[in-house]
């Protein structure tokens, strides 16, 4: 169990307690913060420690620790946000904090008054993560151990296998969410990144293979099997990459395989679903809810409440429990994704997607775990029935921009297909496409959902988070490829 | 007068030397780093602030060497217990991992315990409200330029300011401090017409408000660049030539850096293998690095290990003359740290070949494509593979002919690297770089066909 009583009680000992802190202070910082009559204010205060492991050339010569803590301070008076933060959480520092958030504001004493806030109301319990901590000096020679044996499997794969980088971190992070509302929440999120890049050469050329396991769970959750699995990965993405031709150029039918390439709809359709995009009228999307958007069959959902993914959330960063959004529904837009400042200027509510990267940055609208829902064709029937096209297993990220819905990612896993069979690996090639376009060219859409293996970030106006992306194989039936082939 | 920190210098060394003296006790090597910086950001849009910020961030890291072996720890607290506790996990961290002899701190004769220091920081005015009244500035004068064209609408107006202090200390008794400033503006303005919509930016950094560009200059061509994108479409593949303007060409410089890098070198993850002696351009090409800079974005007396850097060139005549090097990389390729611990400093690409104004390099270009920005796409490092998803113009006998976008080009960074035609003469600094427009005479153009 996490969440609920059992977090705030983690969150008081990390936080409130080692800086003379409690719900009254808390109180008190609220009623100078809203005081004026805010529409919104919260306080965001956070914990977190991080542990990483590094190994090269067939040693772990390098570890780190890191440990920050901070509050973020935040009022809104009819939309104009005021915020500011500080690493010092004492009593003296988090009044300095609000009292810098007042001296931002430009438009107060319009609201509801709000004196006598007392922090009581709670979020409830959840199972998505356990509230353990991941980062533990105990567990380092298990990790040296597991990250020696990853290189030792990488080259016994294959003697092109020049060279093995592999790398763990853990980290700790806990947070408590307070507001003018008497909400007050907090939430023990516990991740762990195991990632790996291999180098493979040959006959004077080199290519790169990549791959890696991300859990909200520290060393148990880690099993052979998956590692070995990571490992095989990344050197058949090298070795492929070794051998591999020049893309081909023009508009051409793609197939997507499962997992990671539900990036696609992460960029194509989830960012131009975010509150703030349709509140400012910049998304490609705006005024269309209600319109088809996709053809049928395609139906994208949003969902924070997923056990295990690494984009689920107990409480969202504005302590607002994580909702299920169909985004797209059989090919109709359904749903937007909000936030509570974008909510209550939009006369919607929170869905549960304020997110932040940390205390020193301001929450928005963001994605959690982002996926395509599964369809009725066979994965095989898919790839078979492409004549000359592109099928791509694995990305290096992906941009979209929101004004245009004007889409990219690059391979770093793909195939030339011809007469429904796959030829060769080829180079990274650039895929782009429109998001409402792309969506309107998705033919056939397979049964094997799945989901990328935890590495999944995305960005937006410089905040980096951890998501997660899925979808089935699936076809689309006219996109840009670009490659060195002319 | 600094006005957005709230430690002093002597604060910062005293932390620094707190933790490096906390080690040196136990027996180990150490350096220790305090990062400490101030912010203040404004952001209006449409007559009315969106978000206001002050916020302080501070930051002490830690390594050590002990027996060999090196563990490294950092805090956001500089209190007494937060330092005692960073110091003992860097050094058990040390106890853990294996010996690698390069790891081992830089000897200190290497040390820049004295020389030159390069001036980082320059008064301004950087208080909350200026940034609001700055802001406020830019966003009248861009919603005037926006109510002048029935095609435009402002977006984001944002005015931001940082002061920053750094403290260094290491065991061999290193302990200098730097301060440093930063002021941006930037502005977003939206055109749309029955083509479509399409957003676009233009914004200034320096170290002074006095030198950013005009709030009018800014709004201006902000307007001007997302007007000039109105209409664009894709053409059919092709090999042409490229002109890549100095926004984009500033990130081509940045990926011949990477390769450079002493960590890309020693972990075979460059496309330029041993790349010192070796042309890897055409022989018009220079370029030079400058870590001294009055001012420079990229400036710096000394690198996170206490090393100077140097005026030197990288590429001369088209030759690798230098690479980015740390004490550990360098010892990894059996070389000397050059001062790169944090990367590069300044940089500055230049060619002797016919060069002239954007106009002369449209001509010649003659026909091709320009490309003003850079989507997405991705450069293997280790192979070199090269693909963008592109956006810029269509260029026939040196005139514009309309916008492109929904194109990709796609090559390997040697080849447009030996590809390079000429470096035009309007320069822009992008960061730490500098660089004209980059003309490269043929590369593959993906689009419809």
């Amino acid at each position: 169990m996490n969440g609920g009583e059992i977090a705030l009680e983690r969150a008081r000992a990390k936080l409130l307690g080692p800086s003379g802190l409690d719900e009254a202070a808390i109180g008190r910082a609220l009623n100078e913060l809203a005081g004026r009559g805010a529409d919104l204010a919260d306080l965001y205060f956070e914990a977190s420690s991080m542990r990483s492991w590094q190994l090269e050339g067939g040693r772990v010569t390098q570890g780190g620790f890191a440990m920050r803590q901070g509050v973020g301070a935040r009022s809104v008076h009819r939309g104009q946000v005021s915020f500011a933060h500080s690493a010092d959480i004492r009593e003296g520092a988090l009044l300095e904090t609000v009292r810098a958030v007042r001296t931002l504001e430009r438009s107060g004493g319009v609201g509801r008054d709000r004196q006598g806030i007392a922090p009581g109301r709670r979020a409830a319990a959840h199972d998505l993560y356990p509230a353990l901590d991941a980062v533990s000096i105990e567990d380092a020679s298990a990790w040296i151990a597991i990250l020696e044996r990853i290189d030792e499997r990488a080259r016994a794969q294959d003697p092109r296998i020049l060279r093995v980088d592999a790398n763990v971190r853990a980290t700790d992070t806990t947070v408590l969410v307070a507001d003018a509302d008497g909400m007050l929440a907090g939430d023990v999120r516990p991740m762990t990144i195991l990632s790996m890049v291999v180098i493979a050469e040959q006959d004077g050329r080199r290519a790169r293979g990549q791959a890696g396991l991300g859990r909200h769970a520290g060393l148990e959750g880690f099993d052979a099997a998956s590692i070995d699995a990571m490992v095989a990965s990344a050197t058949v993405m090298a070795l492929n990459n070794l051998v591999a031709i020049p893309a081909p150029v023009g508009e051409m039918p793609v197939v997507l395989g499962p997992g990671y390439p539900g990036v696609l709809f992460h960029e194509a359709v989830g960012h131009g679903l975010e509150g703030d995009h349709h509140r400012k009228h910049l998304s490609a999307f705006d005024g269309r809810l209600g319109e088809r958007i996709a053809a049928p069959g395609v139906t994208v959902i949003d969902d924070g409440g997923m056990a295990g993914r690494l984009g689920s959330l107990g409480i969202d960063d504005e302590g607002t429990a994580p909702e299920r959004t169909v985004l797209v529904e059989d090919g109709i837009l359904t749903g937007l994704m909000q936030d509570r400042l974008n909510a209550g200027l939009m006369n919607a509510r929170s869905t549960g997607n304020g997110r932040r990267q940390s205390y020193a940055h301001l929450p928005m609208p963001r994605m959690t775990n982002t996926f395509l829902a599964n369809g009725r064709a066979d994965p095989a029937d898919i790839i078979a029935s492409i004549d000359r096209g592109i099928y791509a297993t694995e990305f290096d990220g992906g941009q979209v921009d929101i004004v245009t819905g004007r889409f990219n990612f690059t391979t770093i896993a793909a195939w030339l297909v011809e007469k429904g069979r796959l030829v060769a690996p080829v180079r990274g090639a650039t895929l782009i496409g429109v998001g409402h376009e792309a969506l309107r060219h998705v033919s056939m859409v397979g049964e094997d959902l799945a989901f990328d293996s935890g590495m999944a970030t995305c960005g937006k106006q410089g905040q980096s988070l951890h998501v997660s992306v899925g979808q089935p194989t699936l076809r689309i039936d006219r996109l840009m490829v670009g490659g060195q082939a002319g | 007068m600094t006005m957005l920190l709230t430690h002093s210098e002597v604060g910062l060394c005293d932390a620094a030397q707190r933790a490096v003296e906390l080690a040196a006790r136990r027996g180990a090597r150490a350096r220790a780093s305090v990062h400490h910086e101030g912010v203040a950001k404004a952001a209006m849009r449409g007559g009315e602030v969106e978000t206001a910020e002050r916020s302080g961030s501070q930051n002490l890291s830690l390594t050590v060497v002990h027996e060999g072996r090196r563990g490294s720890a950092s805090t956001a607290g500089f209190d007494k217990a937060a330092i005692e506790r960073v110091v003992e996990e860097a050094m058990l961290i040390a106890a853990y991992v294996e010996p690698d002899a390069d790891a081992d701190l830089p000897p200190p004769d290497a040390l820049a315990f004295s020389g030159p220091a390069p001036q980082l920081y320059a008064d301004s005015p950087r208080s909350p409200e200026a940034m609001l009244e700055a802001a406020g500035a830019l966003d009248r004068i861009a919603g005037g330029i926006a109510a002048s064209d029935s095609r435009l609408r402002a977006g984001e107006s944002v005015a931001a300011t940082t002061e920053g202090l750094w403290a260094l200390a290491t065991s061999d008794g290193f302990c200098r401090s730097a301060l440093r400033s930063n002021d941006a503006r930037w502005t977003v303005m939206l055109a749309q017409d029955e083509s479509g919509s399409i957003s676009d930016f233009c914004q200034s950094q320096e170290r002074q408000a006095d030198a950013l560009s005009s709030a009018q200059s800014l709004a201006q061509e902000a307007a001007d660049r997302a007007c000039r994108s109105l209409g664009a479409r894709a053409i059919d593949s092709r090999r042409c030539p490229v002109l890549f303007d100095p926004r984009t060409a500033a990130t081509l410089v940045d990926i011949i850096a990477g390769a450079l890098n002493g960590v890309a070198q020693y972990r075979r993850m460059s496309f330029l293998p041993d790349p010192l002696g070796r042309a890897l351009a055409p022989a018009h090409l220079d370029l030079q690095e400058d870590p001294f800079e009055p001012l420079g974005l990229a400036s710096g007396g000394f690198d996170g290990e206490g090393i100077a850097g140097s005026t030197r060139a990288i590429l001369r005549s088209g030759v690798v003359e230098g690479l980015f090097l740390s004490t550990f990389s360098g010892r990894k390729l059996g070389m000397a740290s050059t001062g790169n611990a944090d990367g590069y400093y300044n940089l500055r690409l230049t060619s002797t070949a016919p060069s002239g104004d954007r106009a002369a390099m449209l001509r010649m270009l003659g026909t091709g494509l320009v490309v003003t920005h850079f989507q997405g796409g991705k450069t293997d490092p280790a192979s070199g593979n090269w693909t963008q998803a592109v956006r810029g113009f269509w260029v026939e006998g040196g005139e514009i002919v309309h916008a492109v976008t929904d194109v990709t080009l796609a090559g390997t960074v040697p080849a447009m690297l030996n590809g390079i035609r000429a470096v035009g003469r309007d320069v822009e600094r992008m960061g730490a770089i500098r660089t004209g427009s980059i003309l490269i005479e043929d590369m593959q153009l993906g689009g419809w066909a």
